[in-house]
């Protein structure tokens, strides 16, 4: 799901493409070291994704679906380079095919090209080289899909676009049919990929801290699955923060920095909300370089 | 396939096409934050810069009626949100959601239907984007077209080997064929990068593209994005101001 712009609450997005300026540079500084062959393989490899999407797998009746290929491409790339080749792909999506919005670019990214896909490829990375290959697979393809559905859904959420009870529960149900077919079509490719050249997987190397994995992946699993039974039951989450309390005070810290910026902004004279802008747009654009510039050197070294 | 529209949008010789990446791309951007941004009075705001960007596509030389369709291309994703935001009273949210969502899609198509992505990526590189992440962007934009032909390709052979007749073959091995498809898909994409990346190294690739022409900033795109800013600002600070 690309959001486009307009979507998200300035808070919001702001936040997201701050948020992403620092994991961008750190995937990209990570795939470049690795070889310099990389650029031309990683761009053709994003235009595979593109194209793949024109074959069309059957699913119901009269019903078709595609490769969306975030698990592929960590699998047989690697996670660090995979991530470039995703954002690659959302840029060229929003400014060439009106996909996606530029300043929500942040949020897709975070969603799709950093979470999501790190999501998918920690099951992978913990059974990837043994016995539960293909059902690692599986799940880690399915995860890429449904983790990066459900924050754009929240991250909607949080900026206040409204969705009817129903609605949320039919979306969700749509991002888990997708999810499922995903995993199907990541694992029939992978088999196909293998049965030619055994050499396109990755296996995951035997790391030592197992244990931090495991962590993460059940936190994945929790708040995915979590999600899903909340959605299902809204009225319950929501009677139940109410009546230990949290509720109350959630909300409060959530929307008072926003309300107190708008007001801010929005009663003071035309003069000042311009130079706030203006100085809004230059901080930003400050921050983007510096963060990139020392995340370049560090990793230069 | 829709794309060479936009790169024959793109090669125009308008005074807009002719004007710095960077400057246009600055434009953009404070247009699409002032947007963003503007609450109260949006609906006025957006009409105004809706003309403003009316003016550019003429002042560019495109074509009015294929531009503005074009990026309504965003429009079935916002209708479907704004219908849902119309099921739970928020009608005020709706409109938001269609006329923001569309205005951003035409700045941002007017900005890249007037800089081919090249120049666009080359003015990127002067600021703080990570190049490595560039060149991908490039190549994926070059090769985007010819792996797209040969999964088209692959397509037509498919069907004129009978694949296309879903009721003959059962769906499961509809479904085993597909994915054959796209592993020799992606294998031969993997051989293409490597046959690629051989080639560059031949002709003495030194790690960055050579553009053809070299960009400067001048005068008149200072004065360009001067005038596009202190439009863009004014418009929406007096129409604030009056309403």
């Amino acid at each position: 799901m690309h959001i486009p712009d307009g979507f998200l609450s300035t808070p919001v997005w702001a936040t997201l493409d701050l948020a992403v300026v620092p994991a961008v540079g750190y995937f990209a500084r990570r795939a470049q070291g690795l070889e310099q062959s990389k650029v031309p393989l990683l761009g053709v490899m994003g235009a595979f994704v593109f194209a793949a999407q024109m074959i069309n797998f059957p699913v119901g009746v009269g019903t078709s679906g595609h490769l969306i290929g975030a698990a592929l491409l960590a699998y047989t790339l690697g996670p660090a380079a995979a991530s470039v080749v995703l954002t690659a792909i959302l840029v060229v999506q929003a400014l060439v095919f009106q996909d996606g919005g530029t300043l929500a670019l942040g949020a897709n990214v975070l969603n799709m090209a950093v979470i999501g896909l790190l999501a998918g490829y920690l099951p992978y990375q913990i059974w990837g080289g043994g016995r539960w290959r293909r059902p690692a697979i599986f799940l880690g393809a399915m995860l890429s899909v449904m983790v990066s559905a459900l924050l754009a859904l929240s991250e909607l959420l949080v900026s206040g676009v409204a969705m009817p009870a129903t609605a949320l529960r039919v979306s969700i149900g749509l991002f888990m049919i997708y999810g499922l077919l995903e995993g199907a079509i990541t694992v029939a490719v992978l088999g196909a990929l293998e049965s030619m050249n055994v050499g396109f997987l990755r296996v995951p190397e035997a790391s030592v801290s197992h244990r931090f994995k495991w962590v993460g992946l059940a936190a994945i699993l929790l708040a995915t699955f979590g999600a899903l039974i909340a959605s299902a039951y809204p009225d319950g989450i929501q009677r139940l923060t109410s009546e230990i309390g949290i509720g109350s005070h959630g909300r409060l810290r959530i929307s008072t920095p926003l309300a107190n910026y708008e007001a801010a902004f929005f009663q003071s004279g035309w003069l000042r909300k311009a130079a706030a802008g203006v100085a809004g747009v230059v901080v930003i654009y400050g921050v983007c370089a510096l963060g990139g510039r020392i995340l370049g050197r560090q990793r230069g070294k | 396939m829709h794309h060479v529209v936009l790169d024959r949008w793109g090669c125009g010789l308008s005074p807009v096409h002719r004007r710095d990446p960077r400057a246009k791309m600055l434009a953009a951007l404070i247009f699409l934050v002032a947007l963003a941004t503007s609450h109260q009075s949006y609906l006025a705001v957006s009409a105004v810069y809706f003309a403003l960007l009316v003016t550019a596509i003429f002042a560019a030389g495109l074509p009015p009626a294929a531009v503005l369709r074009r990026a309504a291309l965003v429009l079935p994703f916002s209708l479907v949100f704004a219908a849902m935001s119309v099921a739970s009273g928020d009608t005020t949210r709706a409109i938001s959601l269609v006329v923001k969502s569309y205005l951003s899609a035409l700045v941002v198509l007017v900005l890249v239907s007037t800089t081919p992505l090249p120049q666009l990526l080359g003015g990127l590189e002067r600021t703080a984007v990570p190049r490595f992440l560039l060149l991908v962007v490039q190549f994926l934009y070059r090769y985007l077209f010819v792996i797209s032909e040969e999964a088209q390709h692959m397509r037509a052979a498919a069907a004129a080997k009978g694949g296309s007749m879903g009721r003959v073959i059962s769906r499961r091995r509809h479904f085993g064929a597909a994915a054959g498809a796209v592993g020799v898909l992606f294998a031969r994409s993997y051989a293409r990068a490597e046959a690629i990346h051989l080639a560059m190294l031949a002709r003495g690739f030194a790690g960055h593209f050579r553009p053809l022409a070299k960009s400067s900033f001048r005068k008149l795109d200072a004065a360009f994005l001067a005038g596009a800013v202190a439009a863009i600002v004014l418009l929406r600070a007096a129409i604030e101001a009056w309403t």
